[in-house]
């Protein structure tokens, strides 16, 4: 049996975790490719009309995958940590999906909630054991084996600031050289979904690009979850949810310790949390860190030029006021 | 004549300027795009050629939007966004400036400097409201000359109100005012504060404007926009004496800059650029399903530069 796994949204989180399970149990994992033009053409087609970029482009893979799976799994994620929610966008994905796109195989769309505790997961499993018919031991077994797998790639991320990519596609990182960090690089907070960020068409190549003027950079999945918390303190109240939190944490967490040169805050056109995300880390840096801040917005546009401007004239006022700060620290 | 020359290839207009060793302004040329960048680049090329019998470039650079195009026509020192160039340029002839609000054909940002550092900038998003080719439709749409705006909208003692949020708005607005009866330079007048209220609301939000404050690129010219500016900002507003022109005088200070520093030889082709015949050509790959559209530079028959590829297939192979 092949089970197919868009690459998309969470793709970007759990590969390592729905892999291992996946071919534990004696199925063959087959991914969509990675995106690109005709994949972002389909996903426009397929999806409703107010959906973000990323949901869009989401539909797109799904649409790759037919023809190719016996079945395709899109979880229902309602809750990711304990006591949050994530955006109902995924909460309703599955049901998108059946509704938008025809002659779709099988969707395996097992309830992930973890609401009310980490141990709910049992429940996903239990469920998945049900509608694939497997024997719940069977079941454990493989999901050790998958939670190995992604603790390792979280390890990787955290201490090796590596990037989802590299680790996934080994193929292309004994191609590309390894990533050497300088004490004296640029460094930058690289703010926003992971599915956004790492995705190489719908960020516009950023990674490539912050990596090809020797910035480094920090994301999200590079801070372990107690500085994320750290960060989230100095809000009033919690945010809503789990992803603008992080993004949120890791911001303000790094800002207090005056550890970056700059921040880029990548945001999709039409998401509600991005919107506030963005605009609050903004009006902090402005107030109390005096540091560089853009923002940019994607959505379906084609053209590279805006962004690159955009990002190139950033860089250039980094580089500006580090050359700027080297100069004046000399004479105290 | 030493000179270096800096190439502005904007949506509307292409500027070339030429600046002596000293960095001054030799000569300055403001040309209409009109939808071929080769084009007006060559046709900038032959004019300077005509005048200066004895011209020696030591260094290129090209900026605006299709800066990457000139800089494979004409074999660039640098290249550079025009964030970067219009600051450069601003600070050569006003060392304080801390604000620089540049409206272009089809772009507005604003650029904030502290201690001649560029600290911040900010560039209109998705919607064109309030630059110089909606400015220019509208002035045509009346029936005025565009070099004529700005002196008739500052004959108005009394401007309407015009919604400036959105270009489509702002006509259909300004045609109910003009069907209302009001008179042409109140709805110019009121044209000008609707699209300075939404360059500050939009573009300059958040943003903190301090004195110096220059006003460049081609709507500077405009003497409305420019009293409105003052007017909402309680401020004097420099105008740069080669406001139209200044992100190529910024792209020809960072390549002299660039040359001389580094001591090095321009990549400059020649003035014969202006004379070859340059064809583009493009295809479309179909190697991947991302199919890029790839555009293909021949001066006469042979293949100059290839581009537009994600992956570097195409324009790695360059046959010069």
């Amino acid at each position: 049996m092949r089970i197919g796994i868009p690459r998309a949204l969470f793709y970007y989180q759990y590969f390592p975790l729905w892999k291992t399970l996946f071919e534990a149990l004696g199925y063959e994992v087959v991914l969509s490719q990675p995106t690109n033009k005709e994949i972002l053409r389909q996903g426009i087609e397929l999806c409703v009309d107010d959906a973000c970029l990323p949901i869009k482009i989401f539909h797109g893979h799904v649409a790759n995958l037919i023809g190719k799976v016996d079945m395709i799994y899109i979880p229902r994620i309602v809750s990711v940590e304990p006591r949050e929610y994530i955006c109902p966008k995924f909460l309703g994905l599955p049901d998108m999906i059946k509704n938008s796109v025809s002659k779709i195989p099988y969707i395996v769309d097992a309830e992930f909630n973890m609401y009310k505790g980490r141990y709910y997961i049992l429940y996903h499993l239990l469920n998945l054991c049900k509608i694939l018919n497997i024997n719940p031991s069977r079941m454990l077994l493989a999901y050790g084996k998958a939670m190995y797998a992604q603790r390792q790639f979280e390890k990787l991320l955290v201490k090796k600031s590596a990037v989802p990519l590299d680790i996934f596609d080994q193929k292309q990182e004994k191609q590309s050289q390894p990533y050497i960090k300088e004490d004296n690089n640029i460094k930058v907070l690289l703010l926003g979904h992971n599915y956004n960020i790492y995705d190489d068409y719908i960020s516009m190549g950023l990674i490539r690009k912050l990596r090809k003027h020797k910035i480094d950079f920090i994301t999200c999945e590079m801070v372990e979850k107690n500085e994320i918390q750290e960060g989230n303190k100095k809000l009033s109240k919690d945010l809503f949810w789990t992803l603008g939190k992080k993004t949120i944490g890791t911001a303000y967490y790094f800002l207090e310790r005056k550890q970056v040169d700059g921040v880029i805050h990548i945001a999709s056109f039409g998401c509600g949390p991005d919107s506030l995300v963005g605009e609050l880390i903004e009006k902090r840096i402005k107030r109390e860190f005096k540091i560089p801040f853009l923002n940019l917005n994607i959505d379906e546009h084609a053209g590279e030029a805006g962004f690159n401007t955009r990002l190139e004239a950033f860089l250039d006022v980094l580089e500006g006021m580090k050359y700027f700060e080297d100069n004046i620290s000399t004479y105290g | 004549m030493q000179c270096c020359l800096g190439i502005d290839v904007g949506s509307v207009s292409t500027n070339l300027v030429l600046l002596d060793d000293k960095k001054r302004l030799v000569k300055k040329l403001y040309l209409s795009t009109a939808g071929n960048p080769i084009k007006a680049i060559k046709k900038g090329l032959g004019i300077l050629q005509q005048e200066f019998k004895d011209l020696d470039i030591f260094a290129v650079g090209t900026t605006g939007s299709g800066r990457h195009l000139a800089s494979i026509l004409v074999g660039a020192d640098i290249v550079k966004n025009e964030i970067t160039a219009h600051a450069a340029a601003a600070l050569e002839y006003y060392p304080q400036a801390q604000t620089i609000l540049e409206i272009g054909g089809q772009d507005s940002k604003i650029i904030v400097i502290r201690n001649k550092t560029v600290v911040d900038f900010a560039m209109n998003t998705v919607c064109a409201a309030g630059t110089g080719s909606f400015l220019d439709r509208q002035a045509q749409r009346l029936g005025i000359p565009i070099d004529k705006f700005g002196e008739i909208a500052l004959k108005s003692k009394n401007p309407t109100r015009i919604a400036g949020r959105c270009a489509v708005f702002a006509e259909s607005d300004m045609i109910h005012k003009q069907q209302m009866g009001h008179a042409t330079e109140d709805i110019l007048r009121g044209l000008c504060e609707a699209l300075v209220r939404n360059f500050l609301s939009n573009v300059a939000k958040g943003k903190e404007i301090r004195p110096l404050i220059l006003f460049q690129g081609g709507v500077a010219a405009n003497t409305g926009i420019r009293k409105a500016f003052e007017e909402q900002l309680q401020c004097k507003i420099h105008v740069p004496e080669n406001h139209d022109v200044m992100g190529a005088v910024g792209a020809a200070i960072l390549a002299f800059n660039h040359v001389v520093s580094r001591q090095k030889t321009t990549n400059f082709l020649g003035m014969d650029v202006a004379f070859q015949n340059y064809k583009v050509k493009s295809i479309e790959c179909n190697g991947c399903p991302n199919a890029c559209e790839i555009i293909q530079l021949f001066s006469d028959e042979k293949l100059m530069a290839r581009w537009g590829d994600r992956c570097g297939k195409w324009s790695s192979i360059i046959a010069v």
